[in-house]
């Protein structure tokens, strides 16, 4: 493990707690890299594969760097009614990127998401920890706009 | 020492008497009703991960999977109701949907589980159209090959490789459609450990994990010749 990730892993009680680990590697890096994943499996006692599976299963934890700001349209079943597929492409047409990519200069990433709990103001997304709801394609270039 | 309790439940209209700890598989299976099963087996901890063992009981809002769900006293337990057929049915038939569906081809499709449950289920064409689950087949390593485009996520390989052989080597990554048995980082499988285990290539009810085919070795002896 690199400098600097010492002290992430939780101690005492706390490290039999795989969620708690990932989820503060995730707001201390941005991410959960890979060596991180092999230390705190080392350190649970568990396989690589199993907090790898962890690790991808939560829509909030990322094996990947990600961009300064990330995107993150909800791609659950009210707002697909909503039509979130329109939300999704003119963020793809806005930004020149498709969900699970960042763009090349590293300002957004873009990720789908299950239900952020903004169904009542569907089609909903989140960007960094702000929501955005009612969304129409109109809207999306103004709020893009706004993050720098 | 505790004694152990008796319980008495109906099942299927009769009266029958297990042990406190019991399953209603087994006690299905203890007295001679059949139930299918997939994701379970019996050396292995039971997770209800595939539904097909459902069965009905009095008084429980939905079906409850036998397999994992305790006997208790008076319980009364239909394992064959219309109700229950219809739904291992559907179940199946949602398996089915995004599996290659390459029977004919599969060397395993003798010996498959699901496909010996679809039979008897008698499912017939797929009904569900959605796309299929696609994965390129592991052939890295000459010991194990995976293709986990078969692969039903019944568990069976990761409880296996842990609770058995004591490997942990195997994990379910990502979520919903593209769930995945996974090894490390996702990578193809080609692990030290795995060499003459075979644990998790018997226990996998589909074609998913093979011995890799040796075509060399496959006419051994001497070649067959014809003198007139
Ligand atoms: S590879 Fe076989 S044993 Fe493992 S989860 Fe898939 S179907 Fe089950
Ligand atoms: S479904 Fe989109 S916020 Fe709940
Ligand atoms: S066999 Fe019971 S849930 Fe799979």
């Amino acid at each position: 493990m690199s400098k600097g990730q010492e002290g992430v892993l939780p101690q005492g009680k706390e490290q039999e707690n795989l969620l708690v680990m990932l989820e503060r590697a995730q707001s201390e890096f941005g991410y959960v890299p890979e060596e991180f994943i092999v230390e705190a499996a080392h350190s649970l006692n568990v396989s690589i594969s199993e907090v790898y599976g962890v690790a991808t299963f939560y829509s909030f934890l990322s094996t990947k760097p990600l961009g300064k700001n990330v995107i993150r349209i909800c791609k659950s079943l009210p707002c697909y009614l909503k039509n979130s597929q329109m939300i999704i492409k003119s963020v793809e047409d806005e930004i020149g990127i498709k969900p699970g990519e960042t763009t090349p200069d590293g300002k957004f990433s873009f990720e789908l998401t299950n239900c952020i709990g903004a169904c009542d103001e569907a089609p909903a997304m989140l960007i960094n920890n702000d929501v955005h709801v009612n969304l129409t394609p109109g809207k999306i270039s103004q709020i893009l706009k706004s993050y720098k | 020492m505790r004694k152990i309790e008796k319980i008495t439940v109906t099942i299927d209209g009769s009266q029958v008497s297990g042990c406190e700890g019991m399953t209603i598989l087994e006690l299905a299976q203890q007295n001679g009703i059949d139930i299918p099963t997939l994701c379970h087996s019996p050396e292995l901890t039971p997770i209800g991960a595939c539904r097909i063992c459902v069965v009905a009981v009095e008084g429980s809002r939905t079906l409850v999977g036998s397999c994992h769900t305790p006997i208790t006293q008076g319980m009364v337990i239909y394992t064959h109701s219309p109700k229950v057929l219809e739904t291992r049915k559907v179940i199946v038939e949602l398996l089915l949907a995004s599996h290659c569906g390459s029977c004919y081809m599969c060397e395993k499709a003798n010996v498959c589980q699901l496909r010996k449950i679809a039979a008897d289920l008698e499912v017939g064409l797929p009904r569900f159209q959605t796309r299929k689950r696609y994965y390129p087949i592991e052939d890295v390593s000459p010991y194990i090959q995976r293709d986990l485009s078969k692969c039903v996520l019944c568990w069976r390989c990761v409880r296996a490789c842990n609770e058995i052989a004591k490997q942990n080597v195997f994990g379910i990554a990502y979520r919903g459609f593209n769930s995945k048995v996974v090894v490390d980082f996702d990578q193809p499988i080609d692990k030290e450990v795995c060499q003459d285990c075979n644990v998790c290539i018997d226990i996998c009810p589909t074609g998913a994990l093979s011995k890799p085919r040796e075509v060399g070795e496959e006419k051994k002896g001497r070649p067959l010749v014809i003198s007139s």
